[in-house]
């Protein structure tokens, strides 16, 4: 997949920007606050509908603007013109648009642009609590299978009407209540399983990813593990009918306490992902290192995976990743970055300087794009 | 943007009310009723208010009808032992269109959806019990009135024969014709556990793809429903 060419509207800092881009590395330079960043959130509200630095659409708005508007010019192995508009008008939403035809729900764009972002946010992958993984999960397995996000979102849906039902038992008991519970339990259990079956198969798949992406930046021979904690034992050969058996029954044992509390209190929204390293917990006893070179190769792995899936390499957002990296770190990245393993990538940062020793920036496959105050400032003109 | 006429914002504000309306269509459309001769307008405004006072409910199936019992359950070649379960009149009217469906229909009224108040007393399902099993056989947590109990008022002697009949009728398959989201999924597993115990089958209408449609165009969550659903040749 490349961008070619992308157009702003009342974007965070950006009042009316148009930039065009080249095949290999895209260097984006300026001083802090100047909207460099804001560039990389854009393409990926093209690719996903959203930002990958969590934030409400009302504030990416420019105030005072009536509605904020990003358009991109692509072209991929399945189509050679792929033009794709985003817009937003607080109170109406967002609506995309393919080759002017507006699609129908958001969540149809979802896999059509492969992307991969990597942000100094994403060190809460291995450091923080269990919702950024889970994140991380949802959102390659969404790229990569639609019927995942589809289930995902009904699942969402049937964990919200039972939360409600369930504080209405709460409020009061009805006897009619029991049966139409169990009607959503079988509902949940249905929805659920599916969404824990293909995570469990997903990261099947996903580990030698891993371990192949991790021996890319990491000499010392490291293995990295991903350990799915679920309710339900794992083994390779679960399957879904397994999952649901022991779905039902974590149900039963639960459901007093659910009644009590109102809520859904067990499923895959409660669940776990251990990263570990030689066995041992990243969260609990990696060095600061081993923390970055694990979420660098999850970020790898994860662009190698979907490359695969789709046919399709995806775009590799690199938001300010390079300021913690030693001078020999950084090389091998960049090697990385201009090899075939890799497709388009764009990349952030405060001082081209560092750059220059590392990488020809004028290389026609490259190109460095100057942003000051929410303006591209060179080149020139973007055409 | 308002109108400075109160009486046309008025009328935007209540066309907003009809579904898939916003702002800007009642707009459009208050902005158009204001050019139409005025024989016209009383014509639209007679049809609203007749809908409400001439249309009822088919003591039957529910369906919207003028009289009651409907044309469908009236119908006396149509199979009363096949009964086709929606969520609304309009899928009675979807149905109808194939041309393909012979049996009779019950019309729940809606979905069981806790967030929007709605649980099965507020569904027609145990008037659908009732046209299944006497009265004593529905379990008693079922919610509802038990229908026939009291005939309504508009039934003449030929209607009430028609009722009968439907009574006596030994119903073999129940066709659960709900609409493919968790909330028609939840009501269709509410129902099936209800009618399984009784020598009715229940089916559920198949989901995949639509005809005429080419397998490339599908999405992939419809062609991993339909490939699920598969059935023998």
């Amino acid at each position: 997949m490349q961008l070619h060419h992308l157009r702003l509207l009342a974007f965070r800092a950006h009042d009316a920007t148009e930039v065009a881009f080249a095949p290999g590395i895209n260097f984006i330079f300026g001083p802090n606050g100047a909207g460099k960043t804001n560039l990389l959130e854009a393409i990926h509200y093209l690719c996903l509908t959203k930002s990958f630095v969590a934030s409400s659409d009302r504030y990416v708005l420019q105030q005072g603007a009536p509605h904020f508007e990003v358009e991109g010019q692509f072209s991929g192995m399945r189509r050679s013109e792929l033009r794709v508009r985003l817009a937003y008008v607080p109170g109406e939403g967002k609506r995309v648009f393919v080759n002017g035809a507006p699609l129908e729900r958001l969540s149809e764009i979802v896999g059509m642009l492969p992307v991969v972002s990597f942000s100094p946010d994403d060190q809460a992958l291995t450091a923080e609590g269990p919702d950024e993984r889970r994140r991380f999960l949802d959102n390659i397995i969404s790229q990569a299978k639609a019927a995942y996000l589809e289930d995902r979102i009904q699942y969402r849906r049937t964990m919200k009407q039972r939360n409600e039902l369930l504080s209405q038992i709460g409020r009061s008991s009805s006897p009619a209540n029991a049966r139409v519970l169990a009607s959503w339990d079988a509902e949940l259990v249905r929805l659920g399983s599916r969404v824990i079956h293909m995570r469990h198969q997903f990261l099947l798949d996903f580990a030698t990813f891993l371990a192949e992406a991790y021996g890319r930046i990491e000499e010392v021979a490291e293995r990295p593990t991903i350990t799915y904690d679920t309710i339900a034992p794992l083994t390779p050969d679960t399957t879904r009918a397994d999952i649901e058996q022991a779905y039902r029954d974590e149900l039963d044992r639960v459901a007093d306490n659910e009644r009590r509390r109102g809520l859904t209190l067990i499923g895959p929204h409660r669940d776990e992902l251990v990263f570990a390293l030689n066995g041992l917990e990243v969260r609990r006893y990696a060095s600061q290192g081993q923390h970055r070179t694990f979420g660098m190769a999850l970020k790898l792995a994860k662009y190698f995976y979907l490359y695969e899936r789709l046919d399709e390499a995806p775009l590799f957002l690199l938001d300010d990743v390079f300021d913690p990296l030693d001078p020999e770190r950084s090389e091998a990245f960049l090697t990385l970055l201009e090899g075939d393993a890799i497709g388009q990538s764009f990349v952030t940062a405060t001082h081209a300087k560092r750059f220059a020793e590392l990488v020809s920036l004028d290389a026609p496959t490259h190109r460095v794009i100057q942003v000051d105050d929410g303006k591209v400032v060179a080149p020139a003109t973007a055409s | 943007m308002q109108f400075s006429s109160e009486s046309v914002e008025g009328l935007v504000e209540q066309l907003t009310k009809l579904p898939s309306i916003g702002r800007k269509t009642a707009q459009r459309l208050a902005a158009f009723v204001l050019k139409m001769p005025r024989a016209e307008v009383v014509e639209i405004a007679e049809a609203l208010i007749a809908v409400k006072d001439r249309v009822r409910e088919c003591t039957i199936c529910h369906n919207v009808t003028d009289r009651n019992p409907c044309v469908i359950c009236r119908a006396p070649r149509r199979d009363r032992s096949t009964i086709c379960v929606v969520e609304d009149a309009n899928d009675v009217l979807a149905i109808e269109r194939t041309g393909e469906y012979r049996g009779v229909y019950h019309v729940l009224g809606g979905v069981i959806s806790p967030l929007n108040g709605i649980g099965p007393e507020d569904l027609r399902i145990r008037e659908l019990m009732r046209r299944l099993v006497s009265a004593d056989d529905i379990p008693d947590d079922v919610p509802g009135t038990n229908g026939s109990a009291t005939p309504p008022e508009d039934v003449d002697a030929e209607a009430e024969a028609i009722i009968e009949a439907h009574q006596a009728a030994a119903v073999e398959e129940i066709i659960l014709a709900v609409n493919p989201n968790v909330e028609g999924d939840t009501t269709a597993y509410y129902i099936s556990q209800l009618v399984n115990p009784l020598e009715v089958s229940v089916t559920r209408i198949a989901r995949g793809l639509p005809i005429g449609g080419d397998l490339e165009y599908a999405d992939e969550a419809t062609l991993s429903r339909a490939l699920e659903g598969r059935g023998s040749l």
